[in-house]
């Protein structure tokens, strides 16, 4: 009783001397004081009219390899950050350039930005075959990594470090392929299928070596580079695929099943085609042509190109007369293959969870995915599927929206849904931002991505 | 209504005495209808003394809309068509450049901010996302298991959504109107309250990297009741009233029917 009566006294004392200070009456303030402090209250700017989006990348998946490129996931430098196995939710990764192309492979990534610096490329993860190049190790100098936890500088022999752009990247199970404008293909990794486009030599030991290879003889400019889990496939600017690398089901396309270790041209169903995509992550490739064909070689175990003949292996490109519209682009992965039709439907086709819910297994013919799965409504009727990517296993798609649906098997949660099942149809992963590109591997996956204002 | 001609009272068949033809004083029992007295208007007193209204889903003070009312046996219609989990659809006004502690426009003012950098396009991406967030969680809540196939034929129709109780979630959200400082939002919405409708205006300004406050909340739509089955202030009369019960009586139980039943 006494405290409230002592607060009432010098609440009454302070409003009598601000009455007699100010000579403002007290009480609550009228209306016309309200407006009098809005209008004197001061006006704060976050972001100026000509303020850009900001361009980030987002990794999530399996961490212990180091493929995520955040180092205290495994090695915590505080005290009280426990290691994380697994990113189950997108992470922002901190780059010092913008990224234009990203490419995971099977337990690490290739991160490359198109500037003209003389650091284009960076690499993290498993570098036991130098897929990342040499990375010289602080503690001996002779020796490199084995693991590279952090997105690390590899040095490419350039002729004009100042002036060639890196146009592309791509990985496979334990080589690396990086496409130059103007310097041709540089090849690094693993090399005992010749799948780095050089001559295999026998008893080569490829952990810690120096050895980036270049690639220049190709009939036209190269503009896309691919690489399967032990092949590498090219597509220049005229429209042909050159391939080379282990050919045992008939991947490399060349119409044997042996090894090729220097990038031969492929004929087939696509000899004088003008091919505008190719794709390949597992022993299936994929091609796409600018009339919407697409060819198919490679593995067919899993029903992949069960639908022009019943060999498990087809060494030589065949065209998959499916009637399902024009095709815009495809996606292969392990087990299952996805395309992009120019309407925007997406179908699927081949073994695994192929994304039209659990008793979907297995199909030779291509299935169309209903577009409301990927947030098409009688509400908002222009959404559309823009981009299709595969990793070995999982299924990704690029809505005109900038939003992501994964699904497939979650191996080790690189779907980034933040749980560990398996998705049987397409969900969407939360990014905070608009997602403008996806790079999907085994147990991880990488995505680019622009701020919203 | 006590006014309307009432019920005609019950007709029993009593055995009444009555004089039997041939005279004398033999009295016969004759069979004759007979109206109840016990339904005489005089021994029953008026037919309604009270009436029970119940309401539908609240409607807060500051905004405005349709608004259900159940009278009588519509109370148990009522707690049906809770169960049914229908979307209503709210028209929201925004205003660009302030922010205030309750959300709205009459509240304290917190902040003030520039709202130059703010387009159309940069709104739509906003309620493109907010739209996906909650996408999931209408996946999410609705309790299917998601590794079913009837799980993706339901998701592929579009028709999950949880039947139980769950945190407010929008399913659809459009922008009407879009003139700086001001906007309006159509936004169709499962077990919210208006003040989080205006905290989403809030959420939207900060997205944006400027502020807003909430102008306007009106409810168009509220399950399958729209704004022309509403009644105006000048039509709260019992012949109106009468009629709008009749028109949705119809409605009202065909969507029962295909939800519940």
């Amino acid at each position: 009783q006494d405290g409230g009566g002592l607060r009432e006294a010098m609440a009454g004392v302070a409003r009598r001397l601000l009455r007699r200070d100010l000579g403002v009456a007290a009480g609550p303030p009228s209306t016309r004081q309200l407006r009098e402090a809005e209008e004197a209250a001061p006006i704060f700017q976050y972001a100026g009219k000509a303020a850009r989006r900001k361009d980030r990348v987002f990794v999530w998946g399996f961490s212990y390899s180091g493929a995520l490129g955040v180092p205290s996931f495994v090695r915590p430098d505080a005290g009280w950050k426990k290691p994380r196995r697994i990113q189950p939710t997108p992470y922002r990764l901190e780059t010092e350039e913008k990224i234009s192309s990203a490419a995971c492979g099977y337990g690490f990534t290739l991160l490359a930005s198109n500037t003209r610096d003389i650091t284009k490329v960076w690499g993290m993860g498993l570098n036991k075959d130098s897929q990342l190049g040499f990375q010289r190790s602080r503690r001996d100098q002779t020796k490199g990594y084995e693991y590279v936890l952090e997105p690390s500088p590899i040095p490419l022999p350039l002729e004009k470090p100042q002036q060639t752009r890196v146009m592309q990247v791509s990985c496979g199970r334990a080589h690396s392929l990086v496409l130059t404008d103007s310097e041709g293909v540089f090849t690094m990794g693993n090399n005992s299928y010749g799948q780095c486009g050089r001559k295999v030599v026998e008893n080569e030991i490829y952990s810690g070596s120096h050895l980036i290879h270049q690639l220049k003889e190709f009939d036209s400019r190269v503009v896309q580079v691919v690489c399967g889990q032990d092949h590498s496939l090219f597509r220049t600017k005229k429209g042909t695929v050159y391939a080379c690398g282990w050919g045992a089901d008939g991947q490399t396309g060349l119409g044997h099943y042996n090894i090729t270790s220097v990038p031969t041209k492929l004929h087939g169903d696509i000899d004088g085609v003008n091919i505008i995509q190719v794709s390949s992550y597992g022993d299936c490739c994929l091609a796409v042509s600018d009339e919407g064909d697409v060819f198919g070689w490679g593995n067919s175990e899993y029903l992949q190109l069960a639908s022009v003949t019943e060999t498990t292996q087809v060494n030589v490109p065949r065209h998959l007369p499916f009637k399902i519209g024009k095709i815009k682009e495809a996606a292969c992965g392990g087990t299952g293959n996805v395309v992009l039709t120019e309407e925007g439907n997406v179908f699927v086709w081949g073994y695994g969870i192929l994304g039209k819910g659990p008793n979907l297994i297995e199909t030779a013919v291509p299935e169309m995915i209903p577009p409301s799965l990927f947030g098409w409504s009688d509400f908002s009727p222009d959404i559309r599927v823009a981009h299709v990517r595969c990793g070995l296993s999982q299924f990704a798609a690029l809505t005109n929206r900038g939003e992501l649906f994964v699904w497939g098997k979650n191996l080790r949660g690189c779907l980034g849904t933040g749980r560990m099942e398996d998705q049987y149809f397409p969900w969407r992963v939360t990014v905070p931002g608009e997602v403008v590109d996806v790079a999907c591997g085994v147990d991880h996956m990488v995505s680019m991505v622009r701020s919203f204002t | 209504l006590n006014a309307a001609p009432g019920r005609a009272p019950r007709q029993r068949v009593r055995f009444l005495p009555a004089p039997a033809p041939g005279g004398g004083g033999a009295v016969e029992l004759v069979a004759a209808r007979v109206p109840v007295l016990a339904d005489h208007p005089l021994v029953r007193g008026p037919r309604f003394r009270k009436l029970k209204i119940g309401a539908g889903h609240r409607l807060d003070v500051k905004a405005s809309g349709v608004f259900v009312l159940g009278i009588g046996h519509g109370n148990k219609l009522l707690t049906d068509l809770y169960n049914c989990h229908l979307t209503k659809v709210y028209t929201v006004g925004g205003l660009f450049g302030k922010a205030t502690d309750d959300f709205s426009d009459t509240g304290n003012l917190v902040e003030k901010t520039t709202f130059d950098h703010v387009t159309r396009e940069k709104l739509e991406r906003i309620l493109a996302v907010i739209q996906g967030t909650n996408q999931k969680a209408l996946l999410m809540y609705s309790n299917i298991d998601m590794k079913t196939q009837e799980a993706y034929e339901l998701a592929v129709k579009g028709l999950i959504r949880p039947m139980g109780k769950s945190p407010p979630i929008i399913t659809a959200v459009r922008c009407l109107q879009f003139g700086l400082p001001e906007f309006q939002l159509e936004i169709h919405c499962l077990h919210e309250t208006q003040q989080y409708l205006r905290k989403m205006v809030h959420e939207i300004g900060l997205e944006l990297k400027s502020s807003a406050v909430c102008t306007q909340v009106r409810r168009i739509r509220d399950g399958v009741f729209t704004v022309d089955d509403a009644l105006p202030r000048t039509q709260w009369n019992l012949q109106s009233i009468q009629e709008a019960i009749r028109n949705c009586q119809l409605k009202v139980e065909t969507e029962l029917e295909k939800i519940l039943g």
